[in-house]
C-alpha cells in the first residue's frame, strides 16, 4: 500500500511503502506540482533506492527553478537510509520528534 | 521451519509477492522485527537488479528466493537463470557528490552492503547466485563475544 496526496495546508503527504512498484505513481504526482516544497513522511514506512530516486529527481527539478524540497517527520529507519546514501547532504530532511 | 524457498518470474510486479513471503517467514520464525527492514530493502535491491539487468530479450528470468536460519544468523539468497551479471562489480556510487553530480546507479547495492554483514556473488551452473547474511544480535551483549562462541560449542 502506498498513498500520496496534498494536505489542506499544501504539503505533500506520503504513506505506506514507496517500493519500486510505486515510484512511477509518486513521481507522476510530484511532477504535476509546479513547486514541490514540504513533503511529510510521518506515515511513510519503507523506502529503498528506487524511492530515493524519486526524491533526487524532484529535488533536481525544484532546485532548477530556485526552490527545493524539505522532508519532515521521517522515521529513524528511513532517515538512516537517506543518511547512508548521503542524501542528507543534498536534501533538507528532518526526523520525527521524539 | 529453518529454510523456505519460493520461485517467481523476474517481473517487477512480483516484488510484493516476495516481500510478503519474507514477512511470513519472519513471523513464523519469530525473528526480531528490527532486522526485517534491512532484509526487505536488500530483497528489493537485488530482485530489481535482476529484473532490470538480468533479462534476455523477450524472456523474463526465473528468480528463486531462499531464506535460511543457521549459525545464529539469517541468510537470504537470490538465484536467477539470466545472463551472467555480478551486481557487486558495479562501481561504488559517490555518496558525497553535489546534487548536480548525483546518479542513482549502484546505490542499491551500496545500501545492501551497508545493511548486511556478508554479501557474495557466485556464478553456479549458469545461474547467478547472490547471497546475503546478517547475524542475529543477542538481546543482551554482543554475539561476537567469547562467551557467545563458547555457547555455540556447548
Amino acid at each position: 500500500m502506498f498513498e500520496i496526496q496534498l494536505s489542506s495546508a499544501g504539503q505533500v503527504v506520503m504513506a505506506g511503502r514507496l517500493d519500486a512498484t510505486q515510484c512511477d505513481t509518486a513521481l507522476r504526482f510530484l511532477n504535476a506540482l509546479a513547486e514541490p516544497g514540504v513533503i511529510d513522511l510521518a506515515r511513510l514506512e519503507y523506502i529503498a533506492s528506487a524511492g530515493l530516486r524519486v526524491f533526487l529527481i524532484t529535488q533536481k527539478r525544484a532546485k532548477g527553478s530556485g526552490g527545493g524540497i524539505r522532508l519532515i517527520n521521517a522515521n529513524q529507519q528511513i532517515y538512516d537510509i537517506f543518511r547512508y546514501a548521503g542524501f542528507d547532504r543534498i536534501i533538507d530532511i528532518a526526523r520525527a520528534a521524539g | 521451519m529453518n529454510e523456505r524457498r519460493t520461485c517467481v518470474p523476474g517481473n517487477a510486479a512480483q516484488l510484493p509477492v516476495l516481500t510478503q513471503f519474507l514477512k511470513e517467514f519472519w513471523a513464523a520464525a519469530g525473528l526480531p522485527p528490527a532486522l526485517a527492514p534491512s532484509f526487505e530493502l536488500s530483497l528489493e535491491e537485488i530482485f530489481m537488479n535482476v529484473v532490470m539487468h538480468g533479462s534476455r530479450p523477450g524472456t523474463a528470468p526465473r528468480i528463486e528466493l531462499s531464506l535460511l536460519l543457521a549459525d545464529g544468523g539469517i541468510s537470504m539468497t537470490l538465484e536467477d537463470d539470466g545472463p551472467e551479471f555480478d551486481p557487486l562489480s558495479l562501481p561504488q556510487p559517490d555518496v558525497e557528490a553535489s546534487l548536480g553530480d548525483r546518479r542513482i546507479g549502484g546505490l542499491g547495492v551500496f545500501l545492501v552492503r551497508q545493511m548486511m554483514d556478508v554479501v557474495s556473488y557466485h556464478r553456479v551452473e549458469a545461474r547467478n547466485q547472490l547471497r546475503m547474511s546478517k547475524r542475529i544480535e543477542a538481546p543482551e551483549g554482543r554475539t561476537d563475544s567469547p562467551s557467545a562462541t563458547d555457547g555455540r560449542l556447548a
